[in-house]
């Protein structure tokens, strides 16, 4: 019996414990892998307008979160980027940013 | 010939229009890059992981983000601020120096 409650406890406690979106690097880099068709491209262009993808290796972690995130949401602006990030989950997110974030800046990698 | 000769002039003109389109001068973005540093850092890589890094980022696409932020296709509390004033060449000037400073990279070496 005590055993018993103590398994209801246990499992009470895990479903409680909040889901903190915590970014796996290595599960991020397979994630992440679509984003290599354009942003792994050295010098690749965006088209209609014409100005060339952005680099995002090395970027800051809270910054990819929050762009992913306000492309999801909508808030930012473009086509593809809205398209990829509307399958992404929160931790898809966290892990996606966590590789991008942990890859060196300054040319090395 | 003539044709041929012509096509080709046109070709380099086309090739060569993206680095003169890039007008910006470092040395003068340098300057204007005080307010930048509050957040962006001294380096471009920001004050903390909220803060993009900047440094080695594309001019082009530098120059893009503040040109939206100004014209209000891109939103956000601080940036949208600082671009209302920020002039097409002081956009150059800025982005042709947060370009020149070494920061981040493309994918290709991601593997």
């Amino acid at each position: 019996m005590h055993r018993f409650i103590f398994a209801v406890i246990a499992i009470a406690t895990l479903q409680a414990t909040p889901v903190l979106a915590e970014g796996d690097a290595a599960a991020g880099k397979i994630k992440g892998y679509t984003c290599m068709g354009c942003h792994g491209i050295p010098d690749y262009k965006n088209t209609y307008p014409t100005y060339s993808v952005p680099k995002i290796g090395g970027q800051n972690i809270a910054y990819i979160e929050a762009a992913l995130k306000a492309y999801r949401a909508g808030d930012r602006k473009h086509p593809t980027m809205q398209a990829q990030a509307e399958s992404l989950s929160d931790q898809d997110i966290a892990d996606i940013s966590a590789w991008l974030s942990s890859l060196e800046d300054g040319g090395e990698s | 010939m003539r044709t041929s000769l012509k096509w080709a002039a046109t070709l380099a003109i086309v090739a060569m229009s993206p680095a003169a389109m890039g007008a910006g001068d470092p040395a003068a973005g340098k300057e204007k890059s005080v307010p930048c540093q509050a957040c962006h850092g001294e380096d471009g890589r920001g004050i903390d992981p909220t803060y993009p890094v900047i440094a080695g980022q594309h001019a082009d696409y530098l120059e893009k983000s503040l040109t939206d932020y100004r014209e209000g296709r891109r939103v956000n509390p601080l940036m949208s601020g600082f671009a209302a004033n920020l002039t097409d060449q002081d956009i150059e000037d800025l982005a042709a120096w947060y370009a020149s400073r070494e920061g981040l990279t493309d994918l290709s070496h991601a593997e």
